[in-house]
């Protein structure tokens, strides 16, 4: 059941996406996203889904294991489609009470989940190649500038490792729980909205208990170990930037500037 | 009357990279009465058993039957609750499970979802938690919380106890405890046992198994591999060490003066039998040497 969330997920892989350095594909991803705002016409939105189709064929993730990530999106993405088809103004093409379809509105919600589809996709595709740490370690990389303007690079790096790094910890434990209190007799299923979060009591207090006990248990085994942030910190696997990274960037740099270059179309 | 698994399997996170087969076929019949010990290595995929017994996870394939009713079958998708309250589990750590203010509140959060009255919930609390040698007049109205580790688990097993199932299940019940707690938890749960309680009890302690349970079985990567009296699964110490599991301490010892040539029966388990058996044993060949 929780099990089935793939998103942040990694799974162990040698593809030509596994091999880049965190950050080009953090950069390639914020410039997919740009792009992908960028586009306004089926040209160029087909031409995002070809590139995105390529990604999942280069990072040789199991087809039916990404499509399973993508699940959970799928109300999303059908409340938002729904709400654009009949709320965009335009030439009224069918009308029944107050709801009326528009040819904006048709478009405007293709558009829309096209967009969110893809949006997630291209986030899993980098989480599912990227491992946690050499993510955190891209991003910090990346904020390393930013540090003279007061970001703390390094402790929202480190935040995010740990936070990243107990999302599976917590997800089973929930599972554990929900399983000891449900052999008790819980029902987690039936009843009202009051009913149902009343419910979440004996599911939540123990979870909230165990987590702060992790993070106290974490937070002294870390002092143990004469952590003191991160000034003088050296790295067991320096981000190295290859021949590889040059050209991933330079191709997606090229699809940033066709995609802007559809617009003309 | 029993707990009944007809050829079941199940699959982790099936359709996945990460797809794990944790039981393969598993057949077995647990009768009411009766104080059954599973072991097994690591991941073999003992708390993945037990979890169907009481419906807490659908078997791929195959069923489980209480007491001739099947769990997740269609015509009785209602009475699922209704089975699983004849089928108590304690979890591994159950101490992890309280959540309530006070321990009376906490033990009687199973009944509660019975239905039951007041009155029989006080009852049933006052019942279990003497079963569980909890002291109720000083325990009461004390947060679970405040408890020691041995106790909290205490209370929290008196939680399973007081539903009043006839099927008790317990893994690892004694993991984590010091010796003097563990002997005490494991004297009440025979002492649930003599009381008439069905008890099966997953453990790593082949000492524990060898001690109580009346019949055992091993499993092996998702398989069971091994069913019968513990001196009779004793017997295959090879097989067992090749699975990673020992045999019990004593029972080492026997196999280890038989194999330096005292004629020794390796079949026994209590302490004091064996003590008599090396003793005759030694006596014997003492007589021997004299003549
Ligand atoms: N939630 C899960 N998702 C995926 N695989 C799982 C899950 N739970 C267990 N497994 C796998 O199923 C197999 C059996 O696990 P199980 O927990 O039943 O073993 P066990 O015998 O209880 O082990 P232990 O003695 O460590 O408690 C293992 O290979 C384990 O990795
Ligand atoms: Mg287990």
């Amino acid at each position: 059941m929780l099990k089935d969330i793939t998103i942040g997920q990694y799974l162990v892989g040698n593809s030509f996406l596994h091999k880049l350095d965190p950050r080009t594909k953090i950069i390639g991803v914020l410039l997919y996203m740009i792009a992908l705002f960028t586009v306004n016409n089926f040209i160029g939105m087909g031409a995002m889904i070809v590139v995105s189709a390529f990604f999942v064929l280069l990072s040789q993730i199991p087809l039916n294991y990404f499509l399973k990530g993508l699940k959970p999106i799928v109300l999303i993405v059908m409340l938002t489609v729904v709400l654009q088809i009949f709320m965009t103004p335009g030439e009224v093409l069918w009308q029944w009470g107050f709801l009326k379809i528009t040819d904006m509105g048709l478009r405007q919600a293709g558009f829309m989940g096209t967009r969110l589809v893809l949006l997630v996709s291209i986030t899993s595709i980098l989480t599912l190649t990227t491992t946690p740490i050499a993510l955190t370690d891209g991003i910090e990389s990346l904020l390393k500038p930013f540090q003279k303007i007061g970001v703390p690079a390094h402790e929202l790096a480190m935040m995010m490792t740990i936070a990243l790094r107990f999302i599976p910890t917590l997800i089973e434990e929930t599972e554990k729980i929900m399983q000891a209190q449900a052999a008790r007799g819980a029902d987690f299923e039936s009843g009202n909205l009051m009913e149902r979060g009343k419910a979440m009591i004996p599911l939540l207090v123990p979870l909230f208990l165990s987590a702060f006990k992790r993070a106290d248990e974490l937070a002294i085994a870390m002092e143990a170990r004469c952590y003191h942030g991160g000034e003088n910190r050296t790295r067991l696997k320096p981000l190295q930037y290859t021949a590889k990274d040059r050209v991933a960037l330079l191709a997606l740099l090229l699809m940033l500037a066709l995609a802007w270059a559809t617009r003309m179309v | 009357m029993s707990l009944t698994v007809n050829d079941v399997w199940y699959t982790y996170q099936e359709g996945t990279p990460n797809e794990s087969n944790a039981l393969q076929g598993i057949n077995l019949t647990i009768n009411k009465g009766e104080f059954l010990g599973i072991v097994g290595h690591t991941g073999s995929g003992k708390s993945t058993l037990i979890q169907h017994l009481n419906g807490l996870l659908k078997p791929s394939k195959g069923q489980v039957l209480v007491d001739g009713l099947e769990l997740h079958s269609k015509e009785n998708k209602k009475s699922l609750r209704e089975i699983r309250m004849k089928v108590g589990i304690v979890f591994q750590y159950p101490e992890y499970q309280l959540f309530e203010e006070t321990v009376e509140k906490d033990i009687a959060f199973g009944p509660k979802n019975l239905g039951l009255e007041e009155k029989e919930i006080k009852q049933r609390v006052k019942k279990a938690m003497k079963l569980m040698n909890l002291d109720y007049q000083a325990l009461k109205d004390v947060s679970p919380f405040d408890l020691s580790g041995g106790q909290k688990r205490k209370v929290a097993i008196a939680g399973v106890l007081a539903m009043e199932p006839e099927y008790l299940i317990l893994d690892e019940p004694a993991a984590g405890l010091d010796p003097k707690g563990r002997e005490e938890f494991l004297e009440l749960i025979n002492h649930l046992h003599k009381e008439g309680l069905t008890v099966i009890m997953v453990s790593h302690s082949m000492d524990d198994i060898a001690r109580y349970a009346q019949r055992m079985v091993v499993l092996h990567q998702g398989k069971l591999v091994l069913e019968g009296k513990p001196q009779e699964v004793f017997t295959h110490v090879e097989e067992l060490e090749s699975m990673g599991l020992s045999v019990p301490t004593l029972t080492k010892l026997l196999h280890a003066l038989k194999a330096k040539g005292l004629p020794v029966n390796t079949e026994l388990i209590e302490i004091q039998q064996i003590k008599a058996e090396i003793l005759r044993a030694l006596q014997e060949r003492k007589g021997e040497a004299h003549a």
